[in-house]
């Protein structure tokens, strides 16, 4: 997953038709590409492309393999990976359907080497990250949540285990306390991953206005600023033109949105539909108008960012204006600084050393364990010590996709060293 | 001399996994020998007279289900039974019985001598003959060769056993009893892996000289409890009491002040303790700020007045043991009447064992009990049976069967067993089990009763007994699908007030009881399958509370059992695999793991090692093929 002009979520296994008919309402014809919405666990339509299914083994990974081709917005796709996890899928792991493919005898051993290389280079990089780890925020994070876990699954497994001990902490008013910290905890941490996925994955941002506002003008601003690392890709349609640009490291997908402008000239037409729905797909807007003409829209589906254009006009001075409206002339390139901070703030960008390294699989694991925290919370109070034991295992085992899973003998060591067990 | 009989399976050793070894093949119709050292010893109690406990009960509950000896054994026996961990739910719940050694070992010995195909005699083993990768004959030590088709070696503490007191120190198995040595050394010539390990005892006293009325009494259940699933609380035997008292800070300092006479502490023991069941003196010293340690005072029998003070094992000299155990609140006159003493040994490396508990290096020969590394009765039992069923299946020229980790605690035991190995006695933990709330104490006969059926490990008798109870199960299930409670039932004012829950609106009891207060107990008491048994019902009311579990937990099992599915060339040359830290190159190395669920296993394993992994073993795979 990441920022393109198309999003592709690729589903392999023996779930994927089960998917496949959650997900689209029906089943696809194999190997049949089709255009159809996208739905959600009410039936909405979250996005709306491509749908093809090939039936194993004829396919790329030998398995039932089912190819949703959306919208490339970090939050569509999101979406949608959301709705396959809901449906049984989880996150496949860096390489996996190549790996998935050598193992299902699809592609051959010279192949297979380059995949396990891949692998290496991602767990290269996850081991650069966890190195890091120690200046950074997440990693470390994630490591004390993941000692807080154990902590409690520690007093309440001692509590099962050891029930003719000293050491029955269930209905103890500090393990609720512990509990409550460590979700208190995780909601911070996720809350501050989801921002960085965003950082990591680029945003979708999409120039929207009126006619004439300076639209075109800076789009190319921008591109020249940014010329070294200028790469075209081809838009999803005919009528939006996307670019992708760095705005201070950050990847953005900058798309200008060309049929909107002419849009009170023509009769309602695909291409009009299409680039309102880009601009419902984009994580934020920068609405062009003249300096001086102040003309809102009405109704603006995400985050904006107001950009008051040919201030070189009005002699009025670049920079910002307040914390969502920036004033600049993208033919003279002033306040062009101004307007990129003003969108790196408002994509939550911050100081380097404090930035998360979160992923989408970061973000879906941390909010199953918030999900199973909660039941520990819950169950607490009102059910049996086995279940409370059963969400807390459930919880570390997800947090452990992150950080590598706890055995047994690590969670007895933990009893073992704190508490005098035996007879 | 020989003898002129050839068996289809001989078990050497009659402890616990010896007995439940022999009675099982022999139950299969195999048939069996039974060697020991001494008959009056069969089924003997070496360390504590208590059976069952957290974990343990759902092996003794799990061996019971598939038609052994040992629950049937602690009914005859118990003096004091008590459910542990009650309020915590169905699937930790436990149930721990004090026995009387004399009686239990009698019951035993008499289920033994009552089997059929099933021989006993009375000799030591003193080597295993082989005839290239199988054992031919067993020899003993007064010259008799016995032939054998599967061999069972089940002796426990007897390999090479060193016992310390204080700076004493003695070849022995358990106290009183020669260690195996010639035997011993005999197998450490074999290819397998040997290690030591060490495990301890209180001192035993004398009850005559405690002063009761110091001590706090701990009751049991009384008469209302059984082990066996056949079982009957009208066999029980007379109900003893327990008791409870603790060390102090006069104790500690008589510890603090001898601990170097303690063999562990200077280094005469090289062998590893279990870290649950840590002698006086490691508590004292690594647990220094606590003022007290808790004493289980236990009867040792109905007609003897020893008592086994559970809580202080120990290897300290006995001068000492004397003068801490009388700064003991009620032990200050008492007698000893055996010392404590720590226990030094050899045990084989159970990852060189099949899942089956067959010897990987010779086809016909079996390891079961305190040999592979574990500590406790309903462990070796378990084994016992186990490596019993399969020394039978394989005589029958059938492939082997052993129980996964989500159908019983045994599953976790030999899993665990062999493909992590283990570097202390190792025990059953519920927290060992993932699939926790599938394997409950209740519902072993469930999972495991229709395999024994089939495997020929179980009676008629329990067997329609088994199938009464199964339907009675389904009826019930039925029922609470079908019952629908009415708000304006007459019954409901009562149910509210004994669940707690308001009922507003129509709902099915089948829905009501997955309520978290709501117990199947409170449903009957306010009028509803009242004529149902509440044991039964009970249990048919668990599988429905965690059906949700129960679901989430199959995707899991289904992903494990595609791991387990790949296996891993064993040596795997771990070298190979670009990409793998050191650490876990080494861990991976040293464990050789024959799957990649065992392989996912290892600590500090993460899925993209597990995933490169996947890719070279298949590599190695087919270069083989190439090669």
């Amino acid at each position: 997953m990441g920022t393109g002009g198309i999003g592709i979520v690729r589903v392999s296994g023996p779930d994927a038709k089960h998917i496949a008919l959650g997900i689209l309402g029906r089943r696809p014809k194999p190997r049949t590409a089709e255009y159809i919405s996208f739905r959600d666990g009410q039936n909405e339509a979250i996005d709306s492309g491509i749908a093809l299914f090939f039936d194993g083994p004829n396919s790329y990974t030998g398995e039932d393999v089912l190819e949703l081709h959306g919208h490339g917005g970090v939050v569509v796709q999101q979406l949608v990976c959301q709705r396959v996890q809901e449906l049984g899928a989880r996150i496949a792991e860096p390489g996996e359907f190549t790996q998935r493919a050598y193992l299902n005898n699809r592609i051959d051993l010279a192949q297979a080497e380059a995949v396990a290389d891949l692998i290496n280079a991602s767990s290269a990089e996850a081991a650069k990250a966890s190195s890091r780890s120690l200046s950074g925020l997440f990693s470390k994070e994630v490591h004390a949540l993941d000692r807080n876990i154990l902590k409690v699954r520690m007093y309440v497994e001692a509590a099962i285990d050891f029930a003719d001990e000293d050491v029955d902490f269930l209905s103890d008013e500090a393990l609720q306390q512990r509990v409550e910290e460590t979700r208190t905890q995780l909601d911070s941490l996720l809350t501050r991953t989801r921002d960085g996925a965003v950082l990591n994955q680029g945003l979708t941002v999409v120039i929207a206005g009126a006619p004439n506002v300076g639209k075109s003008s800076l789009l190319n601003a921008l591109l020249n600023e940014d010329r070294a690392i200028v790469t075209e890709v081809a838009g999803t349609t005919r009528d939006t033109l996307s670019e992708k640009i760095h705005i201070l490291g950050m990847p953005v997908r900058l798309i200008d949105t060309a049929g909107l402008h002419e849009s009170e000239d023509r009769i309602e037409g695909e291409g009009i539909a299409r680039a309102q729905s880009a601009m419902q797909q984009a994580d934020l807007i920068l609405w062009v108008t003249e300096d001086g003409a102040n003309q809102r829209p009405t109704e603006l589906p995400t985050r904006h960012l107001m950009v008051l254009n040919k201030c070189d006009l009005t002699h009025n001075s670049p920079g910002l204006v307040d914390g969502s409206t920036v004033r600049i002339s993208a033919l003279q390139k002033f306040g062009l600084n101004e307007l990129r901070n003003l969108v790196a703030t408002v994509a939550g960008h911050r100081a380097s050393d404090d930035a998360f390294a979160g992923r989408p699989r970061h973000i879906f694991a941390l909010e199953t364990v918030g999900h199973h925290l909660q039941k520990v919370e819950e169950f607490l109070a009102s059910s049996t010590g086995e279940l409370v034991a059963e969400e807390l295992r459930q919880a570390h085992q997800h947090l452990g996709e992150i950080v590598g899973e706890t055995s047994t003998e690590d969670l007895l060591g933990e009893i073992f060293s704190n508490f005098c067990i035996g007879k | 001399m020989n003898f002129t009989e050839q068996f289809d399976v001989v078990v050497i050793g009659g402890g616990h996994a010896g007995t439940e070894a022999a009675l099982a093949s022999a139950r299969m119709g195999a048939s069996t020998l039974l060697v020991t050292q001494s008959i009056e010893t069969i089924g003997q109690m070496s360390c504590n007279p208590a059976i069952g406990g957290i974990g343990k009960t759902h092996l003794v509950r799990e061996v019971d289900a598939l038609g052994g000896a040992m629950a049937l054994a602690t009914d005859r026996a118990g003096i004091h039974f008590r459910t542990l961990n009650a309020s915590k739910g169905p699937a930790v719940q436990a149930l721990r019985a004090q026995t009387d050694r004399a009686l239990y070992k009698a019951a035993i010995r008499e289920l033994v001598e009552q089997q059929e195909k099933l021989k006993i005699f009375q000799d030591s083993v003193v080597d295993l003959e082989l005839a290239g990768d199988r054992v031919k004959t067993i020899l003993t030590r007064t010259g008799v060769k016995i032939s054998a088709r599967t061999v069972v070696l089940t002796i426990g503490t007897f390999l090479g056993g060193r016992i310390f007191i204080g700076h004493e120190q003695h070849e022995g198995g358990r106290a009183g009893d020669p260690p195996s040595n010639v035997l011993a050394q005999r197998l450490r010539a074999l290819p397998f892996r040997v290690n030591r390990l060490k495990t301890g005892t209180p001192p035993r006293m004398d009850g005559r000289t405690v002063d009761y009325s110091l001590l706090e009494p701990q009751p049991g259940d009384g008469n209302s409890t059984v082990f066996s699933y056949i079982g009957n609380v009208q066999s029980l035997p007379q109900q003893l009491p327990c008791h409870i008292t603790h060390t102090n800070s006069t104790t500690h300092d008589i510890i603090r002040r001898s601990v170097e006479d303690s063999p562990m502490f200077s280094g005469a023991i090289e062998g590893i303790g279990p870290r649950y069941c840590p002698s006086i003196e490691d508590k004292v010293i690594r647990f220094a700020e606590r003022s007290q340690h808790q004493i289980f005072v236990e009867p040792e029998g109905l007609n003897t007045t020893e008592l086994y003070p559970n809580g202080i094992s120990t290897s300290l000299p006995l001068s000492v043991q004397l003068e801490f155990v009388r700064s003991i609140r009620g032990f200050a006159s008492a007698h000893i009447t055996r010392p404590g003493y720590a226990i030094e040994y050899d045990f084989f490396d159970p990852r060189d064992l099949e899942p089956t508990l067959q010897t990987n290096q010779i086809e016909n020969l079996f390891f079961a009990g305190q040999i592979n590394g574990t500590t406790g009765y309903e462990e070796a039992a378990s084994q016992g049976l186990l490596a019993g069923l399969n020394a039978a299946l394989q005589v029958a020229g059938k492939s082997g069967w052993y129980p996964r980790r989500h159908e019983a605690y045994l599953g976790v035991l030999v899993d665990d067993l062999t493909s992590l190995g283990t570097n202390e006695p190792y025990r059953m933990f519920t927290s060992r089990a993932e699939f926790r709330l599938r394997l409950r104490q209740d519902n072993a006969d469930q999972r495991l009763t229709p395999i024994g059926h089939e495997l020929g490990l179980v009676s008629k008798e329990r067997w329609q007994q088994f199938q009464q109870k199964y339907k009675t199960i389904t009826a019930v299930k039925e029922v609470l699908q079908q019952t629908v409670i009415q708000p304006d039932d007459s019954r409901v004012p009562k149910l509210e007030q004994e669940t707690g829950e308001s009922i507003s609106r129509e709902v099915r009891l089948v829905d009501f009881i997955k309520r978290p207060r709501v117990t199947l107990c409170a449903i009957q008491r306010a009028g509803w399958l009242q004529d149902i048994d509440t044991k039964i019902a009970e249990q048919a009311a668990i599988d429905i509370k965690y059906e949700g579990y129960i679901a989430r937990q199959d995707q899991e099992i289904r992903k494990a059992r595609a791991a387990e599915g790949m296996t891993i060339p064993v040596p795997f040359n771990y070298t190979e695999v670009n990409g793998l830290s050191t650490e876990l190159r080494q861990k991976l190395s040293e464990s050789q793991p024959k799957s990649m669920a065992s392989a996912a296993k290892i600590p500090g394993m993460t899925p993209a090692a597990l995933a490169l992994l996947a890719i070279y073993v298949k590599r190695n795979r087919e270069q083989r093929k190439i090669a």
